[in-house]
């Protein structure tokens, strides 16, 4: 019985020779990654210090910190939070990213996503580096263990084994995709377990795309999920990957708990309905629905073919008079593509609101809605009060979506519009 | 160290699967750190008295994947200040496991539980023996054993003990 990449990585950091799930192991994480948030990071610092004499780390390269969250400031607090993450990471010779982008978009960016590398973090949206064949995991106060420690306590998982086949059609995106994972194998499908997804429509997928899917792996229960790196994931990192490490990769006969096919070709785009992120439906169940918010951002989607999307969608017309339209790319490089492509041009001109990288806008900090609101969003979460007021809604949809529905003041199919946009540039 | 078994009354069935734990408190709540206010408002929307009835040792009962969604801590603050000990489930979303085992708050796997309990029926959940009992039924169900590391990080009551119990051990 052969081994899945889980296992395969868990063993390699672990000093053994093979590891099956349900093994406890000491495995020494090959990056430890933060962003700066209170009661996280500012206990973290201050509990290794006052409970552990810690006064430095023994390995400053192996510990990254992010700050993407209250970016801009708009306390005092905020930025003495900032300032105490900044001179931690002075101290202890660790890299602090600032206004860079979403730290879980950044540390693909800078390698951190190596394939092969186990990396942990206490947010579970950095699941989305597995993208590269990387297993990252996160594990919340656990995070502790690994700025005290050199070595976490870990139980190998088991791993839901997904293939996608068929075809996405126009205006159906990977954010789709993964909503409707949710739709067929329920929230808890990979409970506990890790979800290695791959088959002929993620291979014809581009990073982007894998990396919305992976972000979102929590909503299936699973502990993070990961893809066996092609030559696409490969080759990205070959520039940027931050150790010299061998990909790892599942073995054909690996032990999974159990294997699902789910074919997308006739996938339509879908819509998750408030307030809970197993709710999702096909998005024309619930057009038509009034909106006032649009948010296209966040760690799972706002990348370039995202934003370019949403441009195709607002090509040649405006925004609704008094609709709010967000748009915030998920990293100041994405941001620069997106520009250098044009493609912000066409946002603005459409009458979007576009912001530097932030995360702000995904939990109610910037942008936040009144009672009685309702907001089209491709964050991450649609849970009562993330975007501003406990009675305010939020429908995930697609970024193509979000852009329709911006045009439209209501939920609406971004599908004619893509239709129109591509009668007039025949491609 | 052995880790103590536990015994109370059911103080609340959370019926619903993939429970959300944030409304344990309702979202409006969900900044707001003093315990004693968390306690206050536990259920409040529910049962008004809730508060009132609980007794320390009293014990939460929930469905699959209880904690899904995007769980908060405040709710379990609030919990374990009117003395709830811990929580039995059919299963939990993981996030939400980590997260309070890290705060040595007992959670315990039992599939089973739904339908096999009611409200304010006195349980216990036996760690050697590996049962949960319903001492008012006289009924029992098995239990799925913690991981080594889960069991230790509640027997040193949370992270911070957990990782002190560990200090001689080699890097």
């Amino acid at each position: 019985m052969g081994f899945t990449i889980a296992e395969k990585i868990l063993a390699r950091v672990s000093g053994k020779t093979e590891a099956r799930a349900g093994d406890e192991l000491l495995a020494k994480p090959d990056f430890v990654i933060a962003y700066d948030f209170p009661g996280y990071t500012d206990v973290i610092f201050r509990q290794m210090e006052e409970e552990f004499g810690i006064e430095k780390v023994a390995e400053p390269d192996r510990y990254a910190l992010f700050i993407d969250h209250m970016v801009p400031t708009a306390t005092a607090a905020e930025e003495d939070l900032h300032e105490g993450t900044r001179s931690w990471g002075k101290k202890n010779n660790v890299p602090v990213y600032e206004r860079k982008g979403i730290g879980h978009q950044v540390a693909a960016e800078l390698g951190y996503a190596t394939p092969g590398a186990f990396v942990v973090h206490f947010d579970g949206h950095i699941s989305q580096l597995g993208t590269f064949g990387t297993l990252a995991i996160g594990v919340r106060r656990h995070l502790l263990e690994a700025f005290v420690k050199e070595r976490i306590k870990f139980q190998v998982p088991e791993t839901v084994r997904i293939d996608i086949t068929g075809e996405l059609q126009m205006g159906v995106t990977s954010r789709d995709v993964f909503h409707h994972i949710v739709r067929e194998l329920g929230p808890r499908a990979c409970r506990g377990m890790v979800m290695e997804i791959g088959g002929p429509a993620i291979e014809a997928m581009s990073l982007e795309a894998r990396q919305t899917i992976n972000c979102l792996a929590m909503f299936t229960g699973a502990i993070t999920a990961i893809n066996n790196p092609d030559e696409k994931a490969l080759a990205y990192m070959r520039e940027r990957q931050k150790l010299d490490i061998e990909p790892l990769f599942s073995d054909p006969d690996a032990n999974y708990h159990a294997r699902h096919e789910i074919d997308i070709t006739n996938l339509e785009p879908v819509a998750v309905i408030p307030p809970s992120p197993a709710n999702t439906r096909d998005l024309s169940e619930v057009a038509g629905t009034e909106v006032q918010v649009g948010y296209l951002g966040s760690c799972a989607s706002g990348r370039v073919e995202d934003l370019a999307l949403a441009a195709d969608v607002l090509e040649g017309r405006r925004i609704k008079d008094g609709f709010q339209l967000y748009v915030i790319p998920t990293s100041q490089e994405i941001m620069e593509e997106a520009a250098s492509k044009g493609i912000l041009n066409r946002l603005i001109n459409a009458g979007a609101f576009i912001s530097s990288s932030s995360c702000d806008y995904c939990f109610g900090r910037m942008g936040a809605m009144r009672e009685g609101q309702k907001a089209v969003s491709t964050g991450t979460l649609n849970v009562r009060g993330r975007m501003g007021s406990p009675d305010s809604d939020i429908y995930i949809v697609n970024a193509a979506a979000v852009a329709a529905s911006a045009i439209e003041g209501k939920i609406a199919d971004p599908r004619p519009y893509l239709a129109a946009a591509k009668e007039k540039v025949p491609s | 160290m052995t880790l103590a078994n536990l015994r109370g009354r059911v103080a609340w069935i959370f019926e619903d699967e993939d429970f959300d734990v944030d409304q344990i408190v309702g979202v409006k709540n969900i900044k707001i750190k003093d315990p004693d206010e968390l306690a206050k408002l536990c259920m409040a929307a529910d049962d008004p008295d809730f508060a009132e009835k609980v007794q320390p040792g009293d014990l939460l009962v929930g469905n699959h994947n209880f904690g899904y969604g995007h769980p908060h801590y405040p709710p379990m603050i609030g919990m374990r200040k009117l003395g709830i000990g811990g929580v039995i489930g059919e299963s939990f979303s993981p996030g939400y496991w980590r997260g309070e085992i890290a705060m040595g708050f007992p959670q315990v796997i039992c599939p089973g539980i739904i339908g096999a309990v009611s409200r304010w029926d006195e349980i216990e959940v036996d760690w050697a023996a590996g049962v949960l009992r319903n001492l008012t039924a006289g009924t029992e169900l098995p239990i799925e054993p913690l991981s080594e590391s889960d069991k230790q990080m509640l027997e040193a009551g949370g992270i911070v003990g957990y990782l002190h119990a560990r200090e001689g051990e080699e890097a």
